[in-house]
This record gives structure tokens, sequence and C-alpha cells, in this order.
């Protein structure tokens, strides 16, 4: 009997340790629940880490996400959100700020008279690329600009820098650090590095990669977003107005993540009411008062085979014409 | 020694001294060594000033018993001077007119007050600091020495030479207060160590520092103020002077942020300090102070957010400078560019404290505002617009197509007039968004069918 109780505990205290290396929510946290977790390890789900007070998680609010993030973004960790291309830039950077205002909304759910400031900290080439963080639009997109600061270094290192900084002294609701492609100075030593700052402090990070590639790191969720056609206005009367751009809509990747299948959402985001709402993936209907974009006629697709036969790999140049 | 003096030709003085080394005027490093050495001389007094291109005034009122006496000051400063390689001549008095007649027309020596006419008497008519007629003209008048000059009644000399020739002269013997002017503001409160033994880490320099701003600290606490504005002043041995200056976002009192502050300046200029072998006076000063409103430590640790927020804007201040780090200042313009600017984060801080935050009105009925804007509006080229006023159906932006699926506008902004000197087309916004999703602002400026061109578009941010 006695033999059979230590080898349980030794059970226990490996599967925390395991649990703490993946930083996953300590089984055995609570000596009461022991037993009941031993015996139903199905529960540990979504249900468990929301009610671990603990693990400071976000709820999106978008139930399939949240079941595969198992309850919901850590806010002590590094999260990876990439965009494909620099002209996803601002799909990429509107996820990441309605997950910062969402964050926002939650602290100050929590005390409504802390409102801590958001540090977006910028890219060089990125804010060429997509422009600088603007105040009337953050207002627009449900935060608040009187607390957002934004930090332009020069170099990466200064970034890095910065970021770490910042963290560290904890007086951030969220960190926003945005990386241009996979540069060889960020890799994953930096990354774990954050990472851990992040943990240290209870803080969230957020690494917005602009136009990177998949790239191992210490995130513990990575995304990937993609710009979807927004819904239309929707009118009181339950219909919608047509040719109208309503709330901003993501198609959303979750390409990290303890789930071994990548989960793929449209989300679209309400600045109003500061919720995610997913968007069912059918294109939006086209109204008969709305324009086509481009009224000629589409050419129509060959019938059996392509005009001519495809080169094997990318074309890099075309021939020179004589 | 041997017949060369100040103002002789290049040609006499080669016939006298045929080796000579002829070397080009430089004002320019003339005034950077003077400037150099005004700085070395900081180490006396504060209130050093520059005079004309070869002279220096040094107010050491209330400094000289630090130094053992007028007599012990003066001789340190011709020593440590003459010792950088320097020919020097100076000397102390009541006045700074007469310190200058001694210093140059007679020996270096420290003139006692009472003593201050004797002093100036046996010296000639130019130790006044007189134009070159003036004193010509007096020499002519077999005027030659200045104690020849007090000596003459009053009356006769001010109608002959003017009021200067009698003001020059009550400046000499202390009858007319004159003023220096510092090159520097003095600063409100100041620090320093004199090291037996110069030091050369930073670690050490560092921890200086600190010791220092425990010093300053109940000077700070008897005047109820804190410091926003610091610089510390390294004298290297060999005579360098550096300044490193460094801000925060509200007043400190507490040594240790104090150094912090420090700590980022020396991890950012870490190049260009050069040690050489070693300082041997640090010196903290106080540049710009404000009140300083105490607060009593509580065990919420409620304002712990606030100063960790502060110290964080601090030392990415002096880290990267003070623009790295900005903050928004809403204004009540239409305008989107001049409706948001950036301003340094630590003035944001101080704003907010001052005023609460604010809500400029942006409360007219508007669309909806981008995520990101660009700087500068790009050019876009459209490929078809419906006239006069509609949307682009496509647009060519960077390059690359893209097919506008639906559109939002227009949106009209008329230029603000009031402030602008010419008068700017009207722009139309709007919003659209393209095939793929991507979702942009773009903008018409001006109107169809006004000159004969077509008006052009422009890109202005990016939306969600």
């Amino acid at each position: 009997m006695a033999e059979a109780a230590v080898a349980r505990e030794t059970l226990f205290a490996l599967r925390e340790t395991i649990a703490r290396l993946e930083g996953r929510p300590i089984p055995a946290l609570a000596a009461a629940a022991h037993e009941k977790l031993a015996a139903t390890p199905a529960t540990r789900g979504a249900g468990l880490a929301t009610s671990l007070p603990e693990l400071p998680v976000l709820a999106t609010g978008v139930e399939d996400l949240d079941v595969a993030m198992q309850g919901g973004l850590p806010l002590d960790a590094l999260t990876e959100i990439r965009s494909l291309g620099l002209r996803d830039a601002g799909a990429a950077s509107g996820f990441t700020l309605a997950l910062a205002a969402q964050v926002g909304a939650q602290a100050a759910g929590a005390d409504a008279a802390a409102i801590s400031p958001i540090l977006w900290i910028g890219d060089t080439v990125a804010t060429m690329e997509a422009g600088l963080p603007y105040a009337i639009g953050l207002r627009d997109f449900g935060l608040e600009p009187t607390t957002f600061l934004q930090a332009s270094p020069r170099k990466l290192e200064e970034a890095l820098w910065l970021a770490e900084a910042a963290l560290g002294s904890a007086a951030f609701a969220v960190v926003i650090l945005e990386v241009r492609g996979n540069p060889s100075r960020f890799g994953l030593t930096e990354s774990r590095r954050l990472a851990l700052r992040a943990k240290a402090a209870g803080r969230p990070l957020f690494l917005l990669r602009q136009g990177g590639e998949e790239e191992a790191s210490s995130a513990l969720f990575r995304f990937s977003v993609e710009p979807a056609p927004a819904q239309a206005r929707p009118l009181p009367d339950g219909s919608v107005l047509g040719g109208s751009i309503g709330h901003p809509a993501f198609r959303l990747t979750l390409e990290k993540s303890r789930n071994p299948a990548p989960l793929s959402i449209t989300l679209e985001w309400n600045a109003h009411d500061r919720r995610f709402a997913p968007v069912s993936d059918v294109q939006h209907p086209a109204f008969p008062g709305e324009h086509a974009a481009y009224s000629g006629a589409d050419l129509s697709a060959s019938a059996d085979r392509p005009h001519r036969a495809q080169a094997l790999g990318a074309v890099v140049a075309f021939d020179r014409q004589a | 020694m041997i017949g060369l003096k100040p103002g002789q030709g290049v040609a006499e003085a080669r016939a006298i001294c045929p080796t000579l080394d002829v070397v080009e005027e430089d004002p320019m490093a003339d005034r950077k060594l003077l400037e150099a050495i005004a700085d070395w001389c900081d180490r006396y007094t504060p209130l050093v000033a520059i005079d004309g291109k070869d002279g220096l005034f040094l107010d050491i009122t209330g400094c000289a018993h630090l130094f053992g006496g007028e007599q012990a000051l003066l001789e340190d400063v011709l020593i440590r001077i003459s010792r950088l390689g320097l020919d020097v001549r100076g000397a102390i008095s009541s006045a700074p007119g007469l310190s200058w007649a001694v210093a140059r027309f007679d020996d270096s020596r420290v003139v006692p007050p009472e003593a201050m006419e004797e002093a100036l008497a046996p010296l000639p008519v130019a130790s006044l600091r007189l134009g070159e007629e003036t004193i010509a003209a007096l020499q002519k008048m077999g005027l030659k020495q200045t104690g020849d000059l007090l000596a003459a009644p009053r009356a006769p000399l001010a109608r002959r030479f003017g009021a200067q020739l009698l003001l020059r002269l009550d400046q000499a013997v202390g009858l007319v207060e004159e003023p220096i002017s510092p090159r520097r503001p003095v600063a409100q409160l100041s620090v320093e160590r004199r090291l037996a033994e110069p030091v050369q880490a930073e670690a050490d320099l560092l921890e200086l520092a600190r010791q220092l701003a425990d010093t300053l600290k109940p000077g700070l606490e008897a005047r109820g103020i804190g410091g926003r504005s610091f610089e510390l002043l390294l004298f290297r041995v060999d005579g360098a002077v550096f300044r490193i200056a460094a801000g925060a976002s509200q007043p400190l009192r507490e040594p240790k942020r104090i150094a912090g502050l420090f700590t980022e300046r020396f991890t950012a200029i870490h190049d260009d300090l050069d040690v050489g072998y070693g300082f041997e006076i640090v010196r903290l000063n106080v540049l710009q102070h404000a009140a300083f409103d105490a607060t009593q430590g509580d065990f919420v640790g409620e304002g712990r957010q606030d100063s960790s927020l502060a110290a964080f804007v601090d030392r990415v201040a002096a880290r990267l400078g003070p623009d790295c780090l900005q903050g928004f200042e809403l204004r009540q313009s239409h305008i989107p560019e001049r409706a948001a600017r950036p301003v340094p984060a630590m003035n944001v801080l101080v704003a907010s404290r001052r005023t609460g935050s604010d809500h400029a009105g942006h409360g007219f009925f508007r669309g909806e505002r981008p995520l990101r804007l660009f700087r500068t509006p790009e050019l876009v080229e459209t490929v078809a617009a419906e006239v006069p006023d509609g949307p682009p159906r496509q647009f060519r932006w960077r390059r690359i197509m893209h097919r506008v699926s639906r559109a939002e506008g227009p949106e009209r902004l008329s230029a603000e007039w009031w402030l602008e000197e010419k008068e700017e087309p009207a722009r139309d916004y709007f919003q659209i968004e393209d095939e793929e999703g991507h979702r942009f602002w773009l903008f018409r400026k001006g109107l169809y069918g006004r000159g004969g061109t077509a008006p052009d578009w422009y890109m202005h941010g990016v939306f969600a």
C-alpha cells in the first residue's frame, strides 16, 4: 500500500515537472484535486485552465479557438502572430491590436482605475511599408490612444532590449514587438530569453512577425493571419447593407499549438464590444446593387489543359525577347 | 627673448629667426582649445566666462577657501595649466577689469582690495580695454599710464574721450560692478568628489555617481524638490572634460534611480567615452528641478505601476534618446495627419499628470480611421475610377494591381484654410476593400474637371 502511494507520488511529481516544462496548468496544484485529476484526466482541457487562477489566460470568446488553446491565450508568455507578406501587415497588426484591446478590456473589467499602457515596438522597414499606428484609428479600433506608447528603435538589438526592459518593468499590459521577416539575430536563443522574461514578469508579449516564414521559436502559440473580406454592415431590420464594409475580418490559422492539426478559422473583430465573432467561411453573397469589382468578362477556364506545359519550379525570370 | 612679438609680419620674424615654423592661424581651433580650457576650469568655479580670443574670467566668489586661499588657488591654476603645455598668466582681484589689466601687463599675482589703485596706476592705458583710437589719442596727449588718468579731473576726460573711458576706469578700480557672462547656467545643486587616484572602470564611475546622488538627496529634500535633468561631469587627468546629461520624466530624488539613468547613458555612449588615464574629479549637477510630491509607500502597491512606467521611460530615453519612445497628443483637427501628433513619452507622462487624461473632442461625424497611417501619402495609379466622385475600380500600388470589390465613401475633408498659406484641394477619402480582403484608405486630391488634368489618388493608410 505504502509502496503504491510512493509510486503514485513519484508519478505526480513527474507529471508536474512535465507540465511545468510545457507551461501547461500544473495538474496537482491543489492537493485536494489530486485524486479527481488522476481519476478523470479528460477534464484537463478547456474548463480546467480557466478555473485555476494561477495561470492567467485571455479567453478570446471564440469557442473553437479557446478549446484549441486550452482555455485561452496565456497572458504570461510569448505569442507569435505572423503575416505572410508585408502587404498583410494591416491584418496582422489588426489582429494583434485586437488581442491587446481584449487584454485591456479584461484588465479594466477587473480594476477600472488601473488602465495599463500598451507598448508597440515598431520595425523600421515595416513602418515604412505599412505606416505608423494611428491614434484616431486605434480609438476606433477599441484601444485608448492616451495609454498607447510606440517605440521606434533603429536596430533589432535595441528593439529586443526594449522588449525585455518593458517586460521586466511590468508597467505594460501588453508589449507588442514587431519584426520583419526572419532576422538571423533574432533566433531561438533570443525568443527563449523573451519568453522566459515574459513568464517571470507575468505579462504577455506578442511577437508580430511581418512577412516571415515559420520558424522554431519559444512561442507557445503561433497564428498566421491573412485578411478576409469583411461582412457587410448589418441593418436594424436584420438585413445587411449591400456594398458596405463591416467589421474587419481575419483568416486565422493556429499554426503552432499543442494540437497537432492546425486550426483555421475566420474571425471578425467588433471594436465596440471588443469581441471576436466567428464568421462562416462562405463568400458573402453579391448584392444586386453592389457593383462588381471588375465588370469586364472573366476569361473562361481552359477546357482540358493549360495553354502550355508548366515548367518545373517557380519562374524566376522570363526569357529575353529577341 | 629674441625679439618676436604678436602682430609682427612673417618676413620680419623670419629675418630674426630663419628656422621659424610658420603655421596658418586657425581661429576655430583656438576657440575650441579655449572652450576646452574653460571646461577644465569648471573645477574651480561654475562661473567661467570666455573673454575675447585668449582670456577666461573665473568668478571665484566663495570658492577660494576650497583651494586654500586665493594665492594657493592662483598658483594651482597657473601650475596646472602650464603643465598642460600652455603659457599662462593670471591675476586675482576684486574687479574683473583690474584682473584683466594685471594679468596682461604685470606679473601674475593677487591684488588685495585695498591696493587696487596702486596696482592699476603703473600700468599702461592699454590695460583699460579701450578702443585703439582712444588709446592712441590718450598717448598723444601724454597720458601714458593709468595713474595719469586717475589723477586727472574727470569732467574734461569725459568730454574729450567719452563715457566709455571713465566707465572702464571705474570698473578697473571696482567703483562700478561689472558682471561676467558665464558660459553655462549655474546648476541648482551640485556635488563633486575629488579622487586621490584616477578611476577608469565604468562600474566605479557609476558607484561614484550613486554616492554623489546620495549626497545630493538631503539638499533636494531640504528644498522640497526633485531633479528633472542631471549632468555628470567627468574631469579626465589630462584636462579633457566630459559632460553626460540624462533627463527624467518625473522629479527624482532616489539615488538608485539617478544612478540608473547614468547606467543607461553609459551603455549608450560607451564607445564615445574615452577613459584615457582615468578621471580625477566627478561632479553631479542638477540642471532642472521640479517640486517633488512626497509619496508614502502603501501596502497595496498601486503607485508602483506608475513609477515603474516612469522608470522605464527614463531608461529608454537615457539609452536610446528621448525621441525613441513616443505617445500621442490628440488635437482638434479633421486633417488626419494633424489630428494626432507623436510626442516624446516623457512629455506625455508629465502632461497626463498635469491635466488628467484629456479627451480631445473628435466628436464630429466622421468615417472610420485606419489603424496604420503612412507618414506621407503614397501616390497610386488608378486604372479606372468612377467619374466624377466615385471610388476607383482598380488601382496599382507598389506595382501590384488591386481590384476593388467594395468601397465606402467619399468622405470629403477640406483643407484648413485658416492655417494654410496656399490653398490645398479638398480630399475625398474612400475606405476600400480589394478582392483579397485588404482594406485601404485612399483619397483623391481635388476634383475632376478642374484644370484639365485628372486628380491624383493617394494611399494614406491601411485598415485592419
